[in-house]
């Protein structure tokens, strides 16, 4: 595997190396101990990388056969429209992931774990100036709606928590336990969509998956392994660790990485256009058995840790005992192990948008009752958040009948930026979509 | 992404993959220790993802190989594979997974470049010695030496 490295011209790179010195504070502390953390790893490079030896024939869609599209105007203007759209929401969520972690990295429980998370931080950076380097490369202008490659870069890096393209990266962090967990849950949404784009029509779009995959298996460990040992010290009987902050957690990003897939009844575009080679609803079952596979990996570990003189099959017919019956196993309540989300739980998109169906796949037909329900399946932090009394607000026009849950999905408010791309001096405010596309001010907040 | 099929399959090792190695190790050694086989994976996965590579049938790791591609080690300047660890479980042997692993991270080593495969044997362990060899594997010019140190405890009482 052979890796071109691409810088980008300078004063787009600098305006990297600029929001970075706002949004990540400690890029410069992580890099001055890389030694000590990752030693004999090749050192981190701000660039784009290029894999060469890619292949050079359209693999999926009505132009099966065909050679690659070096240019977008080799696309058709539709298909050039939405890879411009994709990539930009690729690099929202890279530059917004950053913006979530920085805000409780600070508060992880050990050294390692917090380094971790700074080169999961870092290696996003990267993967935003490799979305930049594919926006600024090329022209994209006959489908950009007369919007500039400079005007392209300063929209996404005056994105703020808020105001992202996919909900995932509009909700703030309230512990360390959101920065694991979302590296186990939300970068695994990642590594499909990567995955999936590898096979991508336009070329120097499929060049760019590989390299990130690669960095995206080390995002992955980052948030899994901190979780297992974290459920090792819970069930060795430390007060400070016990399974149902990292549930809470769970319930709050697992509805949002089934909601970056798209909805569940989409994505024939993609295939059509030759940009990913699964369905929506095809990639989201995936991830759902994968992800349950990651809750066993965990409890396994928690059961073996709490009876250690148990064997590696006597653990697991606990754990399928504890699921069958929901009972106890020697003090063990099936509560006290991890469980996922029924995927219609706390949907606000998608195909079971408001919906109002609980952990388990009860139904609730009361607001209020569904809305207390939540505030005991999630975290103090964010059942106090804005986003959630937002949520509460809409869900319950929802059911009320004076918003369509098409209008309540739309309804869900985003930061937007009044002026440029420092966060130095501008600032921000809550808008709220209107189902026309029309925008209403909510507030204004300094930034 | 999740193998539900029952014939084995070799791909690259994945951060989910710890627990069935720990499971193969204490198989073979007795001893359940995940929190080596923790650091081992993650150094691993961020080192170069896609070397390591286990074998997998019905969701099931049934064999491992861990290594990385180095260059600059004891002054050898070429790129070259190193495989550190690897397993089989008890129950799956004789299904020629060993081979079929190692050929997965051969090939992963030679699109990086490398020139060569190198590991370190105990040469008391037949089995894994043989196994080895039956790859193509000979001893090398560089020669593993150690020197054993006196703990403070040998050295208090003799």
């Amino acid at each position: 595997m052979k890796v071109e490295n691409v810088t980008l011209e300078k004063k787009y790179h600098d305006a990297v190396e600029h929001w970075r010195r706002h949004h990540f504070k400690d890029y410069e502390t992580l890099l001055d101990s890389w030694e000590k953390y990752f030693p004999r790893d090749e050192k981190f490079c701000l660039c784009a990388k290029m894999e060469l030896g890619t292949p050079d024939v359209i693999h999926v869609g009505e132009q099966t056969g065909e050679p690659k599209r070096l240019e977008p105007d080799q696309l058709t203007e539709d298909q050039a429209r939405h890879l411009l759209a994709i990539i930009k929401a690729q690099a929202s969520t890279e530059f917004g992931s950053i913006q979530q972690h920085a805000g409780t990295v600070d508060r992880a429980h050990d050294d390692q774990d917090r380094a971790w998370v700074l080169r999961v931080m870092a290696e996003e950076l990267r993967h935003g100036y490799q979305m930049l380097h594919l926006l600024l490369s090329k022209d994209w202008s006959h489908v950009s709606g007369g919007v500039t490659g400079p005007q392209m870069v300063e929209e996404i890096l005056s994105m703020t928590t808020g105001n992202h393209v996919l909900d995932a990266f509009n909700l703030d962090y309230d512990s360390f336990m959101d920065n694991i967990t979302f590296a186990a849950f939300i970068d695994r949404v990642g590594k499909y969509q990567l995955t999936m784009q590898k096979v991508c029509a336009y070329k120097p779009m499929a060049d760019s998956m590989p390299p990130m995959l690669r960095e995206e298996a080390f995002h992955l460990a980052a948030g899994v392994i901190p979780l297992r040992r974290f459920a090792e010290r819970a069930a060795k009987g430390d007060p400070l660790a016990n399974l149902e902050l990292v549930q809470h957690s769970i319930n709050k990003w697992f509805p949002r990485g089934l909601e970056m897939f798209g909805d569940e009844r989409g994505g024939q575009k993609n295939i059509q256009f030759g940009f990913k080679d699964l369905t929506n609803r095809d990639a989201v079952n995936q991830y759902i058995e994968e992800v349950r596979k990651m809750l066993r990996d965990i409890n396994t570990r928690f059961v073996r840790a709490r009876f250690p003189e148990y064997s590696p099959d006597k653990v697991e017919a606990v754990i399928e005992e504890l699921e069958r019956s929901r009972d106890s196993h020697r003090g063990l309540a099936y509560e006290s192990i991890l469980h996922l989300p029924d995927p219609r739980f706390f949907r606000r998109k998608g195909e079971p948008a408001f919906q109002m169906v609980g952990v388990d796949g009860e139904v609730f037909t009361d607001a209020d009752t569904y809305l207390r329900y939540l505030s005991h399946h999630l975290n103090a932090g964010y059942v106090a958040s804005r986003d959630l009394r937002l949520y509460a607000e809409t869900l319950r026009q929802v059911v009320a009948g004076t918003l369509t849950v098409e209008q309540g999905v739309k309804a869900m408010p985003k930061l937007k930026r009044l002026g440029g791309t420092c966060p130095c001096s501008k600032s921000v405010r809550w808008v709220m979509e209107e189902s026309d596309g029309a925008e209403t001010t909510v507030m204004t907040r300094p930034a | 992404m999740p193998d539900t099929t029952t014939v084995a399959r070799i791909r690259p090792l994945d951060e989910l993959d710890i627990t069935g190695i720990a499971r193969i190790d204490e198989k073979i050694s007795g001893i359940y220790r995940p929190e080596i086989w923790e650091t081992r994976v993650m150094y691993y996965m961020r080192r170069d993802p896609g070397a390591s590579q286990v074998a997998e049938a019905g969701g099931k790791v049934l064999g491992f190989m861990l290594g990385d591609l180095r260059a600059g080690e004891f002054g050898l300047d070429e790129p070259s594979g190193w495989i550190e660890r690897f397993g089989i479980d008890p129950d799956s042997r004789g299904q020629d997974l060993g081979r079929k692993l190692f050929e997965a991270i051969r090939a992963h080593f030679v699109a990086e470049g490398a020139t060569s495969v190198r590991t370190l044997v105990d040469t008391t362990d037949g089995g894994v010695a043989g196994f080895l060899k039956a790859l193509g594997f000979t001893p090398a010019p560089l020669q593993a030496l150690e020197l054993r140190l006196e703990t403070a405890k040998e050295q208090t009482h003799p």
